[in-house]
Formats: structure tokens, C-alpha cells, sequence
């Protein structure tokens, strides 16, 4: 029985140990270390009688052993000092152990040479540490390790710039971004194109575009245009002031303009003719550049209207231009003609009258609901003195025209009193207007008798008066005083004979007696002795 | 050590194993229960003390294994060897073997972090065994009656303290074990009432009937019992032995490396 017991014992012991032979250590290693796996390797890492010595690890590790030599990156760092490797690289924890454990907060990436800043800080460690970027080839092949990586932008980054730039991109380009680049140590103002005004300001890739240059998207730096503002700004005037822009602007800004003398605003839209000529700039350009735009397609856009909205039909006013020129406000080319189309057509002395007579009776001027009946701009000065049935409603037009106030056409003949002869020849004023008693011009149309008497002066001082009333038309026409009608044979001496050829004057000679002075044509007697002695 | 001092000491026993046990999950279950591989384990306060070459891991380990080491010779020892054949009872030295070496296992177990892996852990799985089988064995073992001093008892011995009891139960209250034993007790009652046995006795008779039972199904089981425990030993032993072997190994290596805990420095 003991002998089977023991039997049994020796067998059990010696198939566990031999079959467990390889597995002797606490736990397999990690990937790194998988090679060091077995009972045969263990004092590679462990020293006899003194567990594992930093050592030992350096050992192996020549490139770490070589950093800390050179006193360069973290293993040469403060924070590691001299400690153990185990302390940060645990073992024997399985094959998917993470060896290298970083604590990234804590992690100061400054000490490696290389700080982080921006994106850089954001990225994982494991964007920029891995086997692409890794340049040095004795570490290209270490999957796990954070070493042999090149501070070199371009170790990581792909030249957008196709080597034309410095591979310096920090010297440009900030860590948050590689767009806006700030050219740090890059005088532009040594090329041919010097960076002035605005132009500082402006992001690189406005004027150096990202295009296709060998089979990549790429900036352009060269050949690009230059001399003149065009190839890269947009000529808002359309060619209008030329080709150079420089002209009138500079690189402070598009709206600041310069040598403002000499600019001829007639090719802009709104050439300056008449009193703009004389307009300060900035009577019209009011903002603070000159180049906002002002409409200027109606002089309602910088005129007020003076007229107040006179002219305006349906709510809409005519431009200034419609009556006046860019003269003077002050002239008008509403003409005579266009006058005469309106409801109150110019004619006559009307033609003749300035504007002002009209339509500035006061203070300001007046078009709107002009009056078109005569009395409400000329006087009546025949009111009282004219029967109404011969000036109904004041119309003055059934006497006068617009001519002249003495050019009349009066039909006389309504009156009762045609008027023929000399009569028709003179003025009204000649029977209707005389001096009073003072001397004043009076006028008269109503109460004046038909009788010759009441306006002529009777020269024969009653001689031929017959119950007292002298019948004037007996003897005389309208035409003239001289001719006659009068027959001699009618009277008591009929002119026979020698008498025939007599002159008047020498029977009836001018006598002056109480009666005045006048020819004498009655006789008492007609008595050859009363003529011849 | 007998009767209460006896009675004490075994309730130590238990309370020390507990006590230890619950300590150790206590003061550790925040990193034990963390898994044994990746990071979490690392970054635990408690890694660099429950750690297997931790202060506290490593002394369990040790400690452990002196328990074990000590538990198993000794009692091995005053089993085995006739110069302690004499000192105190076989018993009570499988008692404190079992005391003993459960702490051990206890340490031991929690020097592993619960790490099992590689040739050691067959050495912990062996201890694993050695301890349930141990379990097993102590059942095994008080089915085989035995003398005060632990000896086995032959058939025959058995037998006679079988026939011991019976002529007790005739003598005193008249009764034959064959004729009760598949009987009732409440049958056995009315015998007793019309042999005018007092009450007071029921309890005592009930006792002697049932331990006269369990003695007759020992006897039956006796033959069987000793072949099991044969077996037992056969698996109880060798594993403790490659368990002891391993266990040299890893003492061997892990001084030939260095980890010594607070020892030889």
C-alpha cells in the first residue's frame, strides 16, 4: 500500500512538474515581453537573490538606456529618476497587460522636447506616436513604444506646401489650426508684392489659393497677378475709372478715397453739370465714406421738395427736373407752351407777365388751385360804376381781352347809343372817364344822356336852339363838325346869285358879345341892308 | 486536554479561521475582487501590501506555509514516529492539524490574490484538494470508531461495545435492541410504561437505542469505510505531497530571485 502510495506520488509530481515546466512565473507577460516567456528566461529580467534591478532592464533596452545617457526625454526626466522600471511597468499581469501607462493629465510632454499646444493637446497619444510616424527604424517595429518620434512637423504632417514653404509649419501656422497662419519671420514686404493697409490683415489664402498643382491640392504661391488690383479684387465700377484702382484708393481701404481733386465724377452715373459743380463733396456724400452709395436717379433723392407736394398727382410728386434745370432752382423750363396746355392757357399781356406776378403774390409760391377768373387776380375797378346787365358775374372778358385792358370790344350799340363815326374812334375813356370838380379822373357809364349837349360843347351859343334844346344833328354827322348838312336854300335867305359865291365868313363873321365869342349864323334881319351898307 | 478545556480550545479553532478569513476579505475584498489581469489591480492602494511579494501577501504566503509545513509534519510526526506516540491524543492532534492547516490554506489562498496560473497554481490547486479531501477524510474518519486515544477499534471491539450497550438496555429497562430497533419510539414507550420504567429513563433509553443504531451501521459500513478511507489517503496524501513539492519550488525560486519579504535582509 505505501509503495503504490508512493508510486503514485512520484508520478503525479513528476507529470505536473514537466508539464507545468513552462509555466512556472505568476502570470504571463505582456505581448512586449512575450519572448521572455518561459522558466529558462527568467533571470534575463530577474537578478539572482535581488528581485528585478532597473538594471537588468536597461539591459535590453538600449535606446531607453541611451535616453537617460543623453539626459533627454522622460526616462532621463525628474519624475523618473532612478526608479525601479516596475514601478511603472508592472509584469507577469497577462498577455494584454498594457506595459506603458500614461497618465495624461499628469503627463508633462514639455520635458520630452516637445510641448503640446492646441490641437496637440486634444489628440490622443497614440494619434501622433505610432508606427507611421515613427522615423527612427529601431523603433518603427515596437508597436507599443512612445519613443522615436521626431519633433519635425513634417514627421507627422503632409507638406500642403509641396516643399515650397519652410518645413517649419510652427513658423506660420499656430497649434489650434493650419488655417489663419500667422507668418512669423516671413517678411512678405521683401517679395514684389508688399503687404500694406488692409492687406495685413487679410488671411493668406484669400490671395494664395488652395488649387490642384501636381495632382494635389496645394496653395499657389507663384505666378500670381499682382501688378494691378483686378486679378484678385473686382472692378465694381465696371471699368468705368480705368484699370488702376490705386488711382482714387489705397490699401487702407476701398472706401477711403484719395486724390478726390482730380476725380471726375462724371464717370460715375451722375455727371456734375450746373450748380453741382460747385457742391462740396460732402453736401450730398453725407456718411463717412464717400463710397456708400447714393441714389441719385431723382433730384427728390437729396432735394427737398420745396413745393411741399403741390405738384403731386395720385401721391406721387414730378421730379425737380420736370420744371427746373440743374442751373438754378431759380429757373424754370416750364414753358409758355406747357403753360397753354393747362386749364389757364398764357395769352395776351399774360404772356408777357413774369411767374411771380402770378404765383408768388406773398412769401412763398403758389401753384397748386390757381384762380382762373380775372377778378381773382385784377381788380374791378368798374364795380358800382357798370349796370350789372352789361358785366354779369364780373366777367371782365365781355369788355376786355387778355391783350390789353384798353384794347375793349364792347358792343356800344346794347347800350342804345351806336356808336359811328368819330364816335367809334375814341376811347372809352374819352366819353366815360372824366375830371371831377378836383381834377380827379372819374369814370361814368351809367346816367349819360344821348343829347350832343351832354358831352359837346354847344359853339353856337344857343343860336340854334329850339325850345332851348339844340338839335345838333341837324346840321351835323358823326363823321366830322365840318360837314354840314346843311342846306341854305332851307332857310329864310336862299343863296341865289352873286351870293352864291360868297364865303361864309364874309355874312357870318365872328361876333363877340355877352353871349361870348362865336360865328353868328341867326340874324333878325335878312334885309340886304342889314349885310350891305 | 479533556472535556471543557477540549470544548474551548476547538471553539478557537473555529473562531481564529474565521476570524482570519473574514479579516482578510474585510481588509482586502476591494482589491480581490478586482480581476487579476489588466490595470485595476495596479492602481489599487492596497496592490503594494496584498500584492503575493507585498508586506502583507507575502507574509501570509510564508506564514501559511510554516502552518501547513508545521500542521502536516507534526502531526504526521505523532502519527508516524513512536517517540510522539505519547504526546497527547491522536485526535486532538488531527484536530489541530485540521485547525492548522486550514488556517495555512486560508493565507495561502489569499497570498495567491486569487491568482491562479502557472505551475504554482497546481500547487495551490493540490492544497485545494488536500483541503476538501481533508473535509472528506475527517467525515470518513469518525464513521471508523475509535479508542479514547484515536486508535481504530477492530470489528471486534466494536461488537463488544455494541453488546456493552445492549446488555445495558436489557438490564436497566428490559429491552432487546433487536427487538426495537425497526420499531417506534412511541412503541418503545408503552413497553417502557408497562415495565414500569420511569419517565425520567425515556430520554436515557432513547439514547442508547440511537447509539446503538448508529454504532450497528458503523459496523455495517465498516468494511466499506476502511476501504474508502484507504482510497482517501491515496488521494489526500500525494496531492499534499505534490502540494509540498511545488511549494518547495516556488519557496526555492522565489528566494533564489530575491523575494525573501522581511527575511535575510
Amino acid at each position: 500500500m505505501k509503495i503504490k502510495i508512493f508510486l503514485l506520488t512520484l508520478l503525479l509530481s513528476y507529470l505536473t512538474v514537466i508539464s507545468s515546466f513552462a509555466q512556472f512565473s505568476p502570470g504571463q507577460l505582456s505581448k512586449g515581453h512575450a519572448n521572455l516567456e518561459g522558466v529558462e528566461n527568467c533571470t534575463k529580467c530577474h537578478s539572482v537573490g535581488n528581485k528585478v534591478l532597473r538594471d537588468k532592464c536597461l539591459e535590453c533596452h538600449k535606446e531607453i538606456k541611451a535616453s537617460i545617457a543623453s539626459k533627454k526625454g522622460f526616462h532621463a526626466s525628474v519624475e523618473v529618476g532612478t526608479k525601479n522600471c516596475l514601478v511603472c511597468h508592472n509584469e507577469h499581469h497577462g498577455r494584454d497587460f498594457q506595459l506603458i501607462k500614461i497618465n495624461k493629465k499628469s503627463f508633462n510632454h514639455t520635458d520630452m522636447g516637445f510641448e503640446l499646444k492646441g490641437v496637440h493637446a486634444k489628440k490622443d497619444c497614440r494619434a501622433c506616436h505610432k508606427a507611421e510616424f515613427v522615423s527612427d527604424p529601431n523603433f518603427k517595429k515596437k508597436t507599443s513604444t512612445y519613443m522615436g518620434l521626431s519633433s519635425a512637423c513634417l514627421n507627422c504632417h503632409s507638406d500642403f506646401h509641396q516643399g515650397k514653404l519652410s518645413a517649419n509649419c510652427a513658423s506660420c501656422h499656430n497649434f489650434n489650426s493650419f488655417k489663419n497662419p500667422k507668418v512669423v519671420g516671413f517678411d512678405h514686404n521683401k517679395t514684389k508684392f508688399a503687404i500694406l493697409g488692409k492687406h495685413k490683415n487679410v488671411s493668406c489664402l484669400k490671395c494664395h489659393k488652395t488649387e490642384i498643382i501636381n495632382a494635389k491640392p496645394a496653395q499657389r504661391f507663384k505666378g500670381l497677378q499682382f501688378e494691378s488690383c483686378t486679378p484678385c479684387h473686382k472692378d465694381k465700377h465696371e471699368n468705368k475709372f480705368g484699370s488702376n484702382c490705386k488711382e482714387c484708393h489705397s490699401e487702407e481701404s476701398f472706401h477711403a478715397i484719395k486724390n478726390i481733386s482730380s476725380f471726375n465724377h462724371d464717370k460715375t452715373g451722375f455727371q456734375l453739370v450746373g450748380k453741382h459743380k460747385t457742391v462740396a463733396c460732402k453736401l450730398c456724400h453725407k456718411t463717412e465714406s464717400m463710397t456708400d452709395p447714393l441714389k441719385h436717379d431723382k433730384c427728390s433723392s437729396c432735394h427737398a421738395d420745396y413745393h411741399k407736394g403741390e405738384f403731386a398727382k395720385k401721391g406721387v410728386s414730378p421730379d425737380c427736373n420736370d420744371c427746373h434745370t440743374n442751373k438754378s432752382f431759380a429757373e424754370t423750363n416750364f414753358t409758355i407752351e406747357r403753360h397753354s396746355k393747362l386749364k389757364f392757357k398764357l395769352e395776351g399781356a399774360h404772356m408777357a407777365t413774369t411767374c411771380m406776378e402770378c404765383h408768388r403774390k406773398q412769401k412763398d409760391w403758389k401753384f397748386a388751385k390757381m384762380p382762373v377768373n380775372c377778378v381773382e387776380c385784377h381788380k374791378n375797378i368798374h364795380k358800382g360804376f357798370i349796370n350789372d346787365k352789361f358785366m354779369p358775374s364780373e366777367n371782365c372778358t365781355l369788355c376786355h381781352t387778355v391783350t390789353s385792358w384798353k384794347s375793349v370790344t364792347f358792343d356800344h350799340e346794347k347800350t342804345g347809343f351806336k356808336l359811328e363815326g368819330t364816335h367809334a374812334k375814341q376811347v372809352c375813356a374819352s366819353c366815360h372817364f372824366k375830371k371831377n370838380s378836383i381834377g380827379v379822373r372819374v369814370q361814368q357809364f351809367e346816367g349819360i344822356s344821348k343829347e350832343c349837349s351832354s358831352c359837346h360843347k354847344d359853339n353856337h351859343v344857343g343860336q340854334f336852339a329850339e325850345n332851348s334844346k339844340t338839335e345838333c344833328l341837324k346840321c351835323h354827322g358823326f363823321t366830322t363838325w365840318k360837314d354840314s348838312k346843311f342846306v341854305h336854300t332851307s332857310s329864310r335867305f336862299k343863296l341865289e346869285g352873286a351870293h352864291r359865291d360868297v364865303k361864309c365868313i364874309e355874312c357870318h363873321k365872328q361876333t363877340i358879345d355877352q353871349k361870348g365869342t362865336y360865328i353868328k349864323y341867326k340874324f333878325k334881319s335878312i334885309d340886304c341892308n342889314s349885310c350891305h351898307s | 486536554m479533556k472535556g471543557f478545556p477540549h470544548k474551548i480550545s476547538l471553539v478557537l479553532y473555529n473562531v481564529i479561521i474565521l476570524f482570519t478569513f473574514l479579516t482578510l476579505v474585510y481588509f482586502g475584498y476591494s482589491y480581490y475582487k478586482l480581476p487579476v489581469e489588466g490595470t485595476l489591480r495596479l492602481e489599487h492602494p492596497l496592490y503594494n501590501l496584498l500584492k503575493p511579494t507585498g508586506f502583507i501577501g507575502h507574509g501570509l504566503g510564508i506564514i501559511g506555509t510554516l502552518f501547513i509545513v508545521f500542521g502536516l509534519f507534526g502531526y504526521m510526526a505523532r502519527k508516524r514516529m513512536k517517540i510522539f506516540a505519547r504526546v497527547g491524543l491522536l485526535k486532538h492532534w488531527l484536530e489541530w492539524h485540521i485547525f492548522i492547516c486550514t488556517l495555512g490554506f486560508i493565507m495561502v489562498l489569499f497570498h495567491t490574490t486569487f491568482k491562479f496560473g502557472g505551475v504554482v497554481s497546481i500547487g495551490l490547486w493540490s492544497l485545494v484538494i488536500v483541503f476538501l479531501s481533508g473535509v472528506i477524510g475527517r467525515f470518513i474518519y469518525i464513521q471508523i470508531p475509535r479508542s479514547i486515544e484515536g486508535r481504530e477499534l477492530s470489528v471486534r471491539e466494536i461488537q463488544d461495545l455494541k453488546s456493552e450497550l445492549d446488555d445495558e438496555l436489557y438490564e436497566k429497562y428490559g429491552i432487546r435492541f433487536s427487538e426495537v430497533k425497526t420499531s417506534k419510539f412511541s412503541e418503545i414507550r408503552m413497553k417502557l410504561i408497562a415495565a414500569k420504567v420511569p419517565h425520567k429513563e425515556f430520554r436515557k433509553v432513547r439514547y442508547l437505542i440511537r447509539k446503538e443504531n448508529i454504532l450497528e451501521k458503523r459496523i455495517e459500513r465498516l468494511d466499506m469505510m476502511h476501504k474508502l478511507f484507504n482510497h482517501w489517503h491515496v488521494l489526500h496524501l500525494p496531492f499534499a505531497i505534490i502540494m509540498l513539492i511545488i511549494m518547495v519550488i516556488h519557496v526555492a525560486l522565489a528566494l533564489y530571485l530575491g523575494y525573501s519579504w522581511i527575511l535575510f535582509k
